[in-house]
C-alpha cells in the first residue's frame, strides 16, 4: 500500500483546521455516495419482497462503486471535493485494521500462512510472466518492472513505492498505474461472476480475489461483492500480499542499482521497514487483542460494523477515482501487457486455490 | 515521451503521519472507545 501521507503536499502547509476543512466536502461526498448505495440495496430488496419479484440482490458495494463511476465519468469531481475523496485509502486501511477484530490470531496464522505460501508462488509466476510479456511487446524495461510489481503485489501503491526506488520516469509510472487501475476495475466485476459460475466456496473465492485482484480496495470490494465471509478472507490474503511489498521493491531497487540505473540502497533493514505497510501491524494488533478476550461479543460486532462503514466510504472512492477517459489516454500497449498477464495470473492463482481447497478443505 | 524525473521530497522535520499511521491511530482510538463503552451497538 501507499506510503504517502493523506494530505497533498500543499495541504500540509495549512493549519490543522484548514486542512480538515479541505477534507470535509470530499469525505461527505464519499459518505453520501456510500450511503446511497446502501439505500439502493435495501430499497431494491424491499421492493422485490413487497411485490413478490425475484429481483437480484445487488450489494451496496456494487451500488456505491457504480454511483461513484457515474459521477466521476459524467460530471467529474469538482476540485473542492478532491482532497476529501483522496482519503478513501485512509478509510480502507482503517477498515482493514478494525476488521482484525473479526479474526482470531490462530485463524490469521493458519489462513495467513496458507496465503503466504500461495503469494510466494503467485509472485514467482507474475514476475516471470510480466517480464516475458514486456520483452515481447517491446515495453521499456522499467515500465515492465512497474507493471510486474503492480500486478504481482499491490497495485498502485507498489508502483509508487517502486518508482521512487528504481528512479523510473513519471510517464512510466502513469502508464503502469492506469493499466493496473483499469485491470483492477475489470477484475472487480468479473471475478465474482466467475466465482459464482464455478460455485467457489466463500473462503476459496476470498483467497483467489486476495491473490489475483490488484489494489487492496478492489480486492476487498470483489470479496465483499461475493459474500461477507469471502470479503474477510480476501482482505487477509491481500494483506499478506501487501506485506511482501518491501522485499519486492528492495529486490527491484538492488537490480536496477546493480545496472547503474538507480541509486544504491543504503541500509536494507531500514529500507524494508520504510516500505513495510504498517497497517498490517495494526490489523495483527487488533486481532491479538480480540483473541486475548479484550473485547466482548457485542464490542466485536460494533468494531466489525465500524469496519463496514469505513469500507462503505472506500467503495465510493473506488468508483470516484476511476475515470475511463483518463485511462484511455494512457495507450494500449501497457494495458495489453497488463491484461494478458493478469488473465494468466488469474487462471494460475485459481488453479492454486482449487488445489489448496482440496488439500486444506477450505 | 518526456523524461521527467521525480524530485526527492525535502526532509520533513515536523511530525507527519503517513496514511498507514493515521489509519492505525484512528482504528485504535475507535477500538478503545468501543472497549470503554463510549461507542456501543454500532448499527449497520
Amino acid at each position: 500500500m501507499a506510503q504517502g501521507s493523506i494530505a497533498l503536499p500543499q495541504v500540509q502547509l495549512l493549519r490543522p483546521t484548514q486542512w480538515l476543512g479541505q477534507l470535509v466536502p470530499g469525505v461527505l461526498l464519499l459518505a453520501a455516495i456510500g450511503y446511497l448505495g446502501k439505500i439502493c440495496e435495501q430499497s431494491l430488496s424491499a421492493y422485490g419482497k413487497a411485490h413478490h419479484l425475484p429481483l437480484p440482490n445487488i450489494e451496496y458495494v456494487l451500488w456505491a462503486i457504480l454511483i461513484g463511476l457515474a459521477v466521476s465519468n459524467t460530471i467529474g469531481i469538482p476540485a473542492v471535493f478532491q482532497p476529501g475523496v483522496a482519503t478513501y485509502e485512509f478509510w480502507l486501511k482503517t477498515g482493514i485494521v478494525l476488521l482484525g477484530s473479526r479474526f482470531l490470531l490462530g485463524d490469521v496464522l493458519k489462513l495467513g500462512g496458507l496465503s503466504l505460501m500461495l503469494v510466494v508462488l503467485e509472485l514467482a509466476v507474475a514476475f516471470s510472466l510480466m517480464t516475458l510479456l514486456g520483452r515481447w511487446f517491446g515495453l521499456k524495461p522499467k515500465l515492465t518492472s512497474l507493471l510486474a510489481v503492480g500486478s504481482a503485489v499491490c497495485g498502485v501503491a507498489a508502483i509508487i513505492a517502486t518508482k521512487g526506488a528504481i528512479d523510473a520516469d513519471d510517464d512510466d509510472s502513469s502508464y503502469a498505474i492506469a493499466a493496473i487501475l483499469a485491470l483492477g476495475a475489470i477484475a472487480l466485476f468479473t471475478f465474482p461472476l466467475i466465482g459464482h459460475w464455478l460455485h467457489l466456496g466463500d473462503r476459496a473465492f476470498g483467497l483467489w480475489a486476495g491473490l489475483a485482484v490488484d489494489n487492496t480496495a478492489e480486492a476487498t470490494a470483489a470479496g465483499a461483492l461475493y459474500s461477507d465471509a469471502a470479503g474477510k478472507v480476501a482482505v487477509l490474503a491481500k494483506t499478506t500480499r501487501n506485506a511482501m511489498i518491501g522485499f519486492v521493491v528492495l529486490g527491484y531497487a538492488l537490480y536496477w542499482a546493480r545496472k547503474g540505473q538507480a541509486r544504491e540502497v543504503e541500509g536494507k533493514a531500514s529500507f524494508l521497514w520504510r516500505k513495510f505497510p504498517k497497517f498490517v501491524l495494526g490489523f495483527l494488533l487488533i486481532s491479538a487483542l480480540a483473541t486475548a478476550g479484550i473485547f466482548n461479543k457485542a464490542q466485536i460486532g460494533s468494531l466489525g460494523n465500524l469496519s463496514r462503514w469505513a469500507f462503505l466510504l472506500t467503495f465510493a472512492g473506488v468508483g470516484l477515482r476511476t475515470n475511463f477517459r483518463e485511462l484511455k489516454l494512457q495507450g494500449l500497449r501497457p494495458f495489453a501487457v497488463g491484461a494478458i498477464g493478469e488473465a494468466v495470473i488469474a487462471v494460475v492463482t485459481l488453479g492454486m486455490v482449487l488445489v489448496a481447497s482440496k488439500l486444506f478443505h477450505l | 515521451m518526456s523524461k521527467k524525473k521525480s524530485k526527492a521530497l525535502p526532509q520533513r522535520k515536523s511530525f507527519n503521519l503517513t496514511t498507514d499511521g493515521w489509519a492505525v491511530t484512528a482504528a485504535l482510538i475507535l477500538a478503545l472507545l468501543v472497549r470503554l463503552g463510549l461507542i456501543h451497538r454500532v448499527p449497520w
